[in-house]
Parts: structure tokens; C-alpha cells; sequence
């Protein structure tokens, strides 16, 4: 059962505080919320994602809820917890959605070392993956969130999942967190796609979510194999892409340091970087625009089989 | 207790294989409570031995492999850490004795697998003590600035002076002369303890506890230096110790008397007893008959603490008022086997009014 079939099913009211359990990527959470409106955010986002009332094995057991309290009624905040512990302070009501994702990224970055985690936009074609990572500012969220409405499907915006047994990029498209003059450039650049509502004034500035193409979210278990890694850079103004080829000791050097967990995972970390540098071709590329960019990266992508 | 009314993580501790039968539910209870214990990897390996890995559903498996990098991590952290401090004190400072997780780790024991080690614990002669601090502070270890009452309190009464930290690392040492403090109702000789020492291969002046010593120490460091509660990890460890050397011949013909020689037959009798009784750890029906004659308390003190012990032990979900109340006796337990009460009484008085100034403190902040 999806999400979407889930809700239309049972609706939310009915079972306030049961757990739900959802599919996210290769994990299944379980989520116990009495917050409606949140929940139906979620289905908006997740609508094709696999869903059930009934216990599964969960990878994240995590909770979202009103803060107790006086804070119900009195300037009301949401926490959020994995496991039982709050490791965040509470968050404005309002944003509740906006703290669940957030929160559920913290725990894939803390906890998911089965992968190793890049900072990475990823987006697939023809089977084949292109990975975009950056630190946070870069416009990585951006820039993926235009390939995925221009023939890519997307595999994530935050997390670049690489699986050490074979290299290949596991997927987790999320909804993707829009940050303040980003959610004015793609409301005009995919005038069609949903936003969810401006969470005003979050710890990062105004954000709104702008959910994945269906079919990234339909396929979402369905790996791609990484060839092309590019290291995109925002620069305000920027006429013509600038676009590199970096060696690929340079390129393994900044993956090393933008992976979430390199040192953690020691020599499988190392063997894992090496093997996707060794299979990708390694560039740089600064934009100020992203039709153009997206032009640049069609030219270098172009050598897809097929 | 019948084991179908164990939590699934003693379920799974005991019996690897009882993983394939579990429910989700089952599932989502051992692995959350696993992880706030510190055990998932150690339970992963546990798993992975009885082969039992594969039959794990996918979710579960990702967990329990995803857990090991943490512990290797820390690991590695702590081995440099061990030649950092063995390079930094002079060899007239003599050898050094590691403690715990490091012992485990440093002589190789399959127990250290999947174990969360965060501090160093060494030991030295007390009479040396001293010059070891002044080495380690001359080669960049840091003591945090503690006040008057604090520095007597850990030279005066304790097994350990103020815990070490070299300023480019995150890792606690913490040089120990004694297993308990000076105060303590225990009082095992060190010496004997050095005496019996073995070395550790490939790394010269650096040593361990013989393997009764080893044991012994785990479960005085759980029954008679700490409030128990939260306490599953250390018990996990009496059992892979005892899995580990219980299959020579000679080790359980010697424990006893080398507990009563070491003075500490009372926190042999409690790890046996709690670690068979929680983990079903294999130890001879003689030696438990044995050990409990000599070293058991009076029968009142043995129920209670039995009521007590299998209450604050085993994971602890969600509120009760009775565990609650158990883990309050025990907390006042440790503290009362730590000092003698003319000592003790104006300690705590002390540590609560201390923090009640912090909480005034804290609550000036946020009204500021």
C-alpha cells in the first residue's frame, strides 16, 4: 500500500498516535505523530511511497509531536525524537514538517553507515549517475532540483548513499528544502511542480520543499551506477558555466572531505572512495544560471550507452 | 525468569538463533534498546557468529552492520592513544597496565569486537604516579583546573587522579593506582595485581591483567564502583570474558581463590550470578554453587539485591516507579561501598548544594 492509498483508506484521525511506517529510499521509518497536518505533508511528498499501520522492521524509529506542557497552548512548539531522546531543541509549531526532515537527515548522517555518505545531489540516466557534491550554499539542492524536472531521475539532493559491496548509488529522493532566494528562482524556473507551504524565519532562513518528480519517488529502490562526479559552485552573476576536468586525485581529495563518514568507516571508506573515483570522470563547474548549466552538463553526460 | 519474558535483547544475547523467530515489534524493540545500551555491534557480531546474519530481515541487518564503524573508529583512536602515552613517559616510569576496553583491544581478545571505547584507563604503581603525570603534562596531556575540594577529593580518597586529555585529541586518560577508591569497603592490593601481569605482544612496557584479574576487575567496575543501572554493557563483557577463557581448564579451579585473595569475592559472586542469570552465560554448576557459598551475602541482602539488580539491569523501557526506586538504592549502594558514611554524608551534601548553584546559574542564564 502507498501513502497516498494509506490515507485515502484510514485518513489520519482515526489512528492519531498510532505508528505509521513508510518507506524512505532503502529505509523504512516509523513515525508516530498525532500532528494531521503534518502527516498530510508527508502524504504530499510520499504519496507513492510504500506505507503501513502494521509493524515493520524500522531503520529510524522517530517521533514528532506538540511539546508538552504549557508549550501546547502558549506559543506552541513541536520536538522531535529518534528513539526516545531529543537530540534537538523544540521547533515553532508551525514548522513541524520542516523539523521532521530535518530531523530524519540527522539521523541518516549519524546512524547509516552500512553506506558511505556523501554531500552529494544525485541524479540518474539511462542507468548511469551524476553526482553533484558540495557543501552546503553551493546550490547543490537547486541545481538538482532543476535536472530532476529536466530528464534526470532524482536519487537524492542531500545524501549521495554509496554502497561498499558494489559501488552503486542507493537512492533517497526526499523532498527538497529550498533555501530563501532559491524558492523564488524555481517557482519560475518549474512553474508546475509542487512547492509545500514557506516555513518563515527556520535556523537556516525561509524554506519551502519541493517535491520529486513521481517517478523518482516510484523508483526509489532501484540503484544507479555513479560516472560522472561534478563539483557545482553558485556564482551570483556568472554569464557562461565555467566548466573543469579535474584530475581524479584532486577529485578523491574533496570527496574525502565532504563524505559524512570517511574517517569513520576507515579502509572501507577509502576502498569505496577510490573504486568511484577510478569508475567517474571528475569535473568542476561554477554556474550563475541554470539553463545554461544544465546545457554544459548534457554536453559532458552526452557519452551515456544506449 | 522464564526467557520468553525477557526483553528481546536478553533474548537475542542469550540465544543469536532466537533472532530468526522475532517479530517486528521484537525487532524494533532490541535494536532501539541495543543501541541506548552500546551493544547493537556487539549483538551483531554475536549474530554474525551463529551465522544467523543472513536470516536477519534487511532493515535489522543494515543496522547491526552499520554499527561497527563507530566502535573500530574509536578503537583506532585508542590504540594511538596507548603508543602516544607509552612514548611519552620515559621507561624509568617503568610498565603500564592497561584497564577495560583497552586491555581488551590491545591483547586481542575476540570480546572487543563491536565495544564503544571512549576512555583510556592505565594502570601504575602509586608510587610512580606522580612522575607519570608530570610526563604527561610535559608532552602535551592536559588536566582540566579543578578546585581544592575536587583535587583532594580525587588525591585523598580516590583510585585515579583528575582525568588527562592531550590538547590535539578528544580521548580521556585516566592513570589509575588502585582497581577502587582509597576510601572503598574493597581494598585489593595492586601489587598482586602487577605480580601476576602478563605483557602484551609487540608492545613493550605495556601489560594486562591476567585473565581472573581481568574478570574480577569488570565486575567490581559494575557491582562496587557504579550505580549498575545502564550497566548491561559491563555485563556483557563478563560474559564474553567468560565465554572467552572459561574453556581452560585451569581458570575456574583458580577464580575463586584469587578473588578472596584479591578481596573481592563479593563482586565475583554478583557478575556470575547476574551475567548467568540475565545473559545465560555458561559457567559450571559447581563453581556457581561454590562461589556463592563463600562469597554470598546474608540471605536478606541477596534477595533484595536480586529484586534490585534485575530490575535496573535489563533494558528499562519506558517509566515505572519501582525500577525508579531501584535505580535510586542502588545509586545510594555505590556510594556507600565508595566511602565510609563519616566521609560520605558531607560529600553528597556537598555534590547537591553544588548542584543546586549550577541550576541557579544555568536558570540566571536563560533569564539574562
Amino acid at each position: 500500500m502507498t501513502l497516498s492509498e494509506l490515507r485515502q483508506a484510514q485518513g489520519w484521525r482515526g489512528c492519531a498516535g498510532d505508528d505509521l511506517y513508510y518507506r524512505c529510499g532503502p529505509f523504512i521509518v516509523q513515525l508516530r505523530s498525532r500532528l494531521a497536518d503534518t502527516l498530510d505533508l508527508l502524504e504530499q511528498f510520499y504519496g507513492p511511497c510504500w506505507a503501513s499501520r502494521s509493524p515493520a522492521v524500522a531503520h529510524f524509529q522517530v517521533e514528532v509531536n506538540s511539546a508538552p506542557g504549557l508549550r501546547r497552548w502558549w506559543r506552541s512548539q513541536t520536538v522531535f525524537a529518534l528513539d526516545g531522546l531529543h537530540p534537538f531543541e523544540p521547533f515553532p509549531r508551525a514548522q513541524a514538517f520542516a523539523l521532521l526532515e530535518w530531523g530524519l537527515n540527522w539521523s541518516i548522517a549519524t546512524r547509516a553507515h552500512q553506506y558511505l555518505m556523501l554531500h552529494a545531489g544525485a541524479l540518474e540516466r539511462k542507468g548511469q549517475a551524476l553526482l553533484l557534491p558540495a557543501m552546503p550554499g553551493a546550490g547543490k539542492s537547486t541545481l538538482s532540483a532543476a535536472l530532476a524536472y529536466r530528464g534526470w531521475r532524482l536519487l537524492g539532493d542531500e545524501f549521495g548513499l554509496i554502497r561498499p559491496a558494489d559501488g552503486a548509488i542507493v537512492p533517497l529522493p526526499r523532498a527538497i528544502p529550498l533555501k530563501n532566494r532559491s524558492i523564488p528562482v524555481i517557482r519560475e524556473f518549474l512553474p508546475d511542480a509542487f512547492l509545500g507551504p514557506v516555513f518563515p524565519k527556520t535556523r537556516k532562513g525561509d524554506v519551502a520543499h519541493l517535491r520529486p518528480p513521481l517517478p523518482s519517488l516510484e523508483r526509489q529502490t532501484e540503484p544507479a551506477h555513479p560516472r560522472w562526479i561534478t563539483f557545482p559552485r553558485f556564482v551570483p552573476g556568472l554569464r557562461r558555466p565555467q566548466l573543469k576536468r579535474l584530475e581524479k586525485s584532486l577529485g578523491f581529495t574533496r570527496l574525502a572531505q565532504n563524505a559524512f563518514n570517511y574517517r569513520l568507516l576507515g579502509e572501507d571508506g577509502f576502498t569505496t572512495l577510490v573504486r568511484l573515483v577510478r569508475e567517474c570522470a571528475c569535473f568542476s563547474l561554477d554556474y550563475g544560471d541554470l539553463d545554461t548549466a544544465i546545457a554544459r552538463i548534457a554536453e559532458i553526460t552526452a557519452d551515456a550507452p544506449r | 525468569m522464564h526467557p520468553a519474558k525477557l526483553h528481546p535483547l536478553l533474548r537475542s544475547a542469550r540465544d543469536p538463533l532466537a533472532v530468526v523467530h522475532f517479530s517486528a515489534d521484537d525487532w524494533n524493540r532490541c535494536l532501539r534498546t541495543a543501541r541506548t545500551e552500546r551493544v547493537l555491534a556487539r549483538l551483531g557480531y554475536r549474530i554474525a557468529d551463529a551465522d544467523a546474519l543472513d536470516r536477519c530481515p534487511a532493515a535489522a541487518r543494515d543496522q547491526l552492520i552499520a554499527a561497527r564503524a563507530y566502535p573500530g573508529f574509536l578503537q583506532g583512536r585508542i590504540a594511538h592513544e596507548v603508543s602516544q602515552v607509552r612514548r611519552a613517559l620515559p621507561a624509568a616510569d617503568g610498565d603500564l597496565i592497561l584497564l577495560k576496553g583497552a586491555a581488551y583491544h590491545c591483547a586481542g581478545l575476540p570480546l572487543t569486537r563491536g565495544r564503544q571505547l571512549r576512555d583510556l584507563d592505565i594502570l601504575v604503581p602509586r608510587a610512580r604516579i606522580g612522575a607519570c603525570e608530570r610526563d604527561l603534562l610535559a608532552g602535551g596531556w592536559e588536566s582540566q583546573p579543578l578546585n581544592d575540594y575536587d583535587q583532594r577529593y580525587y588525591r585523598d580518597w580516590m583510585h585515579e587522579i583528575p582525568p588527562l586529555r592531550h590538547r590535539h585529541r578528544d580521548v580521556e586518560v585516566d592513570l589509575h593506582h588502585r582497581l577502587l577508591p582509597l576510601t572503598s569497603r574493597l581494598r585489593p592490593d595492586p601489587d598482586l595485581l602487577w605480580e601476576s601481569s602478563l605483557p602484551v605482544a609487540g608492545m613493550p612496557g605495556v601489560r594486562v591483567l591476567s585473565p581472573a584479574d581481568m574478570l574480577l576487575h569488570t565486575a567490581t567496575h559494575l557491582f562496587h564502583d557504579g550505580a549498575i543501572r545502564g550497566g548491561l554493557n559491563d555485563l556483557w563483557d563478563i560474559d564474553e570474558l567468560v565465554r572467552h577463557f572459561g574453556g581452560r581448564p585451569e581458570f575456574w579451579g583458580k577464580l575463586p581463590g584469587r578473588a578472596a585473595r584479591l578481596d573481592l569475592g563479593r563482586p565475583l559472586y554478583y557478575g556470575l550470578l547476574f551475567s548467568h542469570a540475565l545473559l545465560g552465560t555458561p559457567i559450571p554448576a559447581a563453581v556457581l554453587t561454590d562461589v556463592g557459598r563463600r562469597f554470598a551475602p546474608a540471605r536478606p541482602v541477596k534477595a533484595l539485591m536480586h529484586t534490585l539488580v534485575t530490575r535496573a539491569l535489563p533494558p528499562q523501557e519506558g517509566w515505572s516507579a519501582f525500577a525508579g526506586l531501584a535505580n535510586w538504592l542502588l545509586y545510594v549502594r555505590s556510594h556507600w561501598l565508595r566511602m565510609p558514611p563519616h566521609l560520605l554524608l558531607p560529600h553528597l551534601i556537598r555534590k547537591s548544594l553544588r548542584r543546586l548553584d549550577s541550576l541557579d546559574q544555568h536558570s540566571g542564564r536563560l533569564r539574562g
